[in-house]
């Protein structure tokens, strides 16, 4: 069995499945949830098998000599993360669109969506990362443009050019980074052989930062994740975004980590301004899945202030911020989406008393809100503390003022939890039945319990993250 | 002893699971899984005390990332032991006591899933070696108190003062967090100990350490309900009674004097330490004044609480921490008493809880009534009741400084002076005189001798036995013998005041209360009446700031500029596909296919370029 056939017979699958069972969801939605198995579980055996060091090398295909432009396939621990990451909301995500309507060309999106990224976070070729980068994007565009709401069509257009226009940055950057240096492989790159590393690192940050996204690239995001179905939401919170920081970090951190130091301020900058620009949006924000949305730049802001330090405690601290963010964001959008489904309005003014329709829905709600605003014992936590403190760590005294986000997010969580979940019924919620989907439910717990699992027990994800980042050093 | 150590910080989380699960197949269930956890967990902070001899210390590490790892280790000496049997015994009460209170709720499952969970905060807080450790604790408090004070999720004014106590607190809190990378990247330690050490030492930075010491005070001052940070403290009696008693007694306030304890010669190297005694003697004075003239009895003993704990952080402020300590302890008892007395009184009384509906109950109420006087007495700080000793020693220390012995040590006194008038004036108005309202009167249910009367009798003679051993607990706490001091004239003038203060409220309330009201209709005093009734209008002020200064200011000038600028300039700077999005909101889906298809060629187009390009 060749590795390329985890990222291009997932593409083959959606085409197929869709050809011959469009009429019969059921039965595209057990192949995608087969898919993502396996995917997720040769991404565990991939695990097991990493060197010590460096990455492990899956073998080249569709090797074209003329141009570089082999399909170089090898993976680290950073990869290997980000693709147990991925699968694992992927199934999720299955889980959660459990009812969703025209669900076979739903599902077949799903599982072009795999295969697509795990060619993002398999091949180390630049070019190749770059299509596979550009694929993920027609999956998403039709399940924002198709399944979304009212609005879908500007929504998922507007995604669509901000991350185009951002791409053309990046492929203006791959191309140079190939015309000075003369490869197209990621680990044959030497950073002093870049000739003028500020205009492709620059060129790299912004096309990534759009993705992430960073001040003042983000107003894609909000519209993007109010229009997209609530699993979709969660998608894009989970990978998506998550994308743009692995980019960040492996083709501008780990690709030039000399020019990135020498840039960390404006890095750092920027994640701040990130943190606390979407903070002060989610606190003025009614719509309860625009402050979900919010919350998330807020927290990806965090990934940003912790990668600028380009030290092994940052990386690390960001990964696992990564992580969390993922298992924390996702239930939230999905909750907002059910309580949309049952209600028929997003505005939170028009809402609760939730507890008493749906206790145990609340009940997660609440478990997600508490982790996103950093309570001990939560992802959530972890991920702030360790951010916080590779940051000061880095950057000196003057960081503590991330603790003013503690109080940001507490908030905008608290007051919309109180909105929402607290106090009597509101008329909307009173007419509400809230029949949940017991699979759908399901993976709501999931969710749940990992959040506070690895909340609890976080080492495993930084023992990995230790392993990826070994060679920035320590603290500087 | 390690055993129990690991034991006390576990269980309480196994049994709240625990009392949650077997709650929800029977009600019943969950009461007596939380009374038999609370139980077990009191004998094992007895057994650990009674194995006592140095400090057990034991360490963990709870994370590696990078180079840095992160602590998680316990550290139990004599301060903890003491704060573990509070929390676990008063808890233990509290609990005996809910059985009959909260009878009626249907939620029980959830209930005693919370205390349980709040208990276990505490323990966890007051054992933890580290300010990780500290902090989890600290936070998991907050985050108890925020669920139970609005247990009663499906009214408006408990979910409020939930929201409330969360965001109050947690301002406090980020402070702390704050202190925490402080504390590593100057200090290079998060261990409590070693902090203490080194300050000791001189190894801390002078300026460093008074900004860090300010931080986590800060801190202190929200969990603590003390000045500006105490309106949550009121509303929090939402909340049912006892989770007020296990907030007031057992756990929530006591953590933020806890604190300041635990890192008392950090403390004490610092000039941060006069910053605790002035907020501390404000607070005294706002929580004694305003408790005069509240209607309901629980914001009274909120309002006292205050007070009290201000008391308790003067005696630490002023230098004192024997002093500090053991007015945390009586008060934690007394109060208790005083909240679970009024408990019964509210649950005799079908959930009443206004002070001018009561009165003539010593007929009916005759045990609670006594129960509470003692509580009452002891509060006053009359002797041989636990209360007169600590106070007296705070007010000692206080005088004897001679940075306080000025202001800080008038307001202190007046506020100590003036618990006589407020808890007086509660005694009376509820127990003697005439029935105010005979319908309530006739109604009131004499309550259940062993779920209620009992825990009261256990509280009342520890409040007295207290009394009689102030100096052996105060070595335990500290490790050290002290000496006393006195200062003459201390006790003849503050019984002279007491005195007075008390014939005052007998007058105005043991029988006739036509006085009072005409008092009330005396502009100056009604105004007078007004201010203190709204405490000080703290709480108008906070919101008016995060109403005016947060929400509609910085947040609704954020969103402003993400719209009229960001967002505007983005879809100004493609006009064309502007009106694409225009023209495209009408039609429906058919159109994005030709996109699709567009957006597939110019990427082939792009592709080729290259190629050829290159």
């Amino acid at each position: 069995m060749t590795y390329a056939t985890l990222i291009f017979a997932p593409i083959a699958l959606a085409f197929v499945g869709y050809a011959l069972f469009s009429q019969r969801g059921n039965v595209v939605r057990g192949i995608a949830l087969t898919t993502f198995a396996l995917q997720f579980i040769v991404a565990i055996g991939l695990y097991n098998q990493l060197p010590a060091t460096g990455y492990l090398d899956l073998g080249a295909f569709l090797s074209v000599d003329a141009f570089h432009f082999a399909l170089s396939l090898r993976v680290d621990t950073l990869s290997v993360v980000m693709l147990l990451l991925s699968t694992m909301l992927l199934i999720l995500v299955t889980l959660s669109s459990w009812t969703m309507e025209k669900s076979a060309a739903y599902f077949s999106l799903l599982i072009g969506f795999s295969g697509a990224i795990m060619g993002v976070f398999m091949t180390t070729n630049l070019l190749w990362f770059f299509i596979f980068w550009e694929l993920t994007l027609l999956p998403m565009f039709f399940l924002v443009g198709i399944w979304g709401g009212e609005q879908r069509v500007y929504a998922a257009i507007k995604f669509f050019l901000y991350t185009h226009v951002a791409s053309m940055l990046l492929l203006l950057a791959l191309f140079l980074i190939y015309k000075q240096t003369g490869v197209w492989d990621v680990t044959l790159i030497k950073e002093a052989a870049i000739a003028t590393p500020a205009l492709v690192w620059w060129l790299l940050f912004i096309g990534f930062a759009v993705k992430m996204p960073l001040f003042p690239f983000h107003t894609w995001l909000p519209d993007a994740h109010v229009q997209a179905p609530a699993p979709v939401s969660a998608l894009l919170a989970g990978v998506l975004l998550k994308m743009g920081a692995y980019g960040l970090i492996r083709f501008v951190i780990e690709l030039m980590p000399e020019v990135s130091r020498e840039h960390a301020l404006y890095m750092l900058t920027l994640g701040l301004l990130t943190a606390f620009f979407a903070g002060l949006l989610a606190i003025y924000e009614q719509h309860l899945k625009k402050m979900v949305a919010y919350s998330s730049i807020s927290h990806m802001g965090l990934v940003m202030v912790a990668l600028s330090t380009v030290t092994v405690e940052g990386l690390s601290a960001a990964l696992f911020e990564m992580v969390g963010h993922a298992f924390i964001i996702s239930p939230l959008f999905l909750i907002a989406g059910m309580i949309y489904h049952q209600t028929g309005s997003y505005q939170m003014r028009d809402m609760g008393g939730m507890m008493q329709k749906a206790p145990y829905l609340s009940a997660i709600f609440v478990l997600a809100g508490m982790a996103a605003l950093g309570m001990p014992a939560t992802m959530g936590f972890v991920g702030e503390l360790t951010v916080y403190l590779s940051a000061i760590a880095h950057y000196g005294a003057w960081v503590a003022i991330i603790a003013l986000l503690s109080m940001l997010s507490a908030g905008y969580l608290i007051w919309s939890m109180r909105r929402v979940i607290y106090g009597e019924l509101s008329p909307l919620m009173r007419n509400s039945q809230f029949v949940i989907h017991r699979i759908e439910f399901a993976a709501l717990v999931v969710f749940g319990l990992l959040i506070v699992l690895f909340g609890v027990y976080p080492q495993p994800i930084f023992d990995a993250a230790n392993h990826s980042f070994a060679y920035f050093g320590g603290r500087s | 002893m390690n055993n129990t150590i690991t034991f006390l910080a576990l269980f309480p989380f196994i049994g709240a699971l625990l009392a949650f699960v077997l709650g929800k197949q029977q009600a019943k269930l969950a009461f007596w899984t939380a009374e038999g956890v609370s139980a077990l967990l009191f004998l094992a902070t007895l057994w650990l005390a009674y194995q006592y001899s140095t400090p057990i210390s034991i360490d963990h590490t709870w994370l590696t990332f990078g180079t840095r790892s992160l602590p998680f280790g316990f550290y139990v000496d004599g301060l903890s032991i003491v704060m573990l049997l509070i929390a676990t015994g008063l808890g233990f009460l509290d609990i005996h006591f809910a059985h009959d209170y909260m009878a009626e709720d249907k939620d029980q499952a959830r209930y005693y899933a919370k205390v349980l969970f709040f208990i276990g905060g505490m323990i966890l807080l007051v054992m933890a070696k580290d300010m990780i450790g500290l902090f989890v604790g600290w936070e998991f408090m907050g985050l108890a108190s925020y669920l139970l004070i609005s247990f009663w999720h499906s009214q408006k004014a408990p979910s409020d003062a939930g929201m409330q106590a969360f965001l109050y607190t947690r301002f406090g809190d980020m402070f702390i967090f704050a202190a925490i990378g402080l504390l590593l990247y100057f200090v290079g330690t998060l261990n409590l100990v070693e902090i203490n050490t080194l300050a000791q030492a001189g190894g801390i930075d002078h300026s460093v350490a008074f900004i860090i010491a300010l931080f986590i005070f800060i801190g202190a001052i929200g969990k603590s309900g003390q000045f500006p940070l105490f309106p949550w403290l009121m509303n929090a009696m939402e909340g049912p009674t006892t989770v007020s008693a296990l907030i007031h007694g057992a756990t929530m306030v006591n953590a933020g004097i806890y604190i300041v304890a635990r890192l008392f010669d950090f403390y004490l190297s610092t000039e941060a330490l006069l910053i605790v005694a002035n907020i501390a003697a404000i607070s005294a004075f706002i929580g004694a004044t305003s408790a005069l003239v509240q209607t309901e009895i629980k914001k009274v003993l909120a309002y006292s609480t205050m007070s009290h704990l201000a008391l308790a952080f003067v005696g630490l402020g002023v230098g004192s921490l024997a002093a500090g300590m053991m007015h945390l302890v009586n008060h934690a008892v007394f109060k208790a008493l005083l909240f679970l007395s009024a408990g019964a009184v509210i649950l005799a009384a079908h959930h009443h809880k206004d002070l001018w509906q009561f009165g003539g109950l010593r007929g009916k109420l005759p045990f609670i009534a006594a129960f509470m006087a003692i509580g009452a007495l002891s509060l006053s700080g009359i002797p041989p009741f636990s209360g007169f000793f600590s106070k007296d020693a705070v007010l000692t220390a206080a005088l004897r400084n001679p940075e306080t012995q000025g202001l800080i040590a008038t307001l202190t006194t007046i506020a100590a002076l003036l618990s006589i008038a407020y808890i007086g004036r509660v005694w009376l108005l509820l127990f003697s005189g005439e029935a105010r309202d005979a319908n309530l009167h006739q109604s009131i249910q004499r309550p259940s001798l062993f779920w209620i009367a009992l825990p009261l009798l256990i509280m009342s003679v520890l409040t007295l036995m207290l009394g009689f051993y102030q100096s052996e607990i105060a070595t335990f706490i500290t490790g050290k013998t002290e000496a006393s001091p006195h200062i003459d004239g201390l006790l003849t003038g503050l019984i002279i005041g007491l005195s007075i203060l008390a014939l005052i409220v007998v007058g105005l309330y043991a029988k006739d209360l036509t006085l009072v009201k005409k008092m009330a209709q005396h502009p100056f005093l009604s105004m007078l009446h007004q201010l203190l009734f709204h405490g000080y209008y703290v709480e108008a002020m906070i919101n008016w700031f995060s109403q005016h200064a947060v929400v509609n200011g910085a947040a609704k000038a954020s969103a402003w500029f993400d719209k009229r600028a960001i967002d505007a300039s983005v879809n100004g700077f493609v006009p064309a596909t502007q009106t694409a999005f225009n023209g495209l909101k009408t039609t429906q889906t058919g159109r994005i296919g030709d996109y699709i298809a567009l957006m597939v060629a110019g990427l082939a187009v792009l592709l080729i370029v290259m190629m050829v390009g290159i």
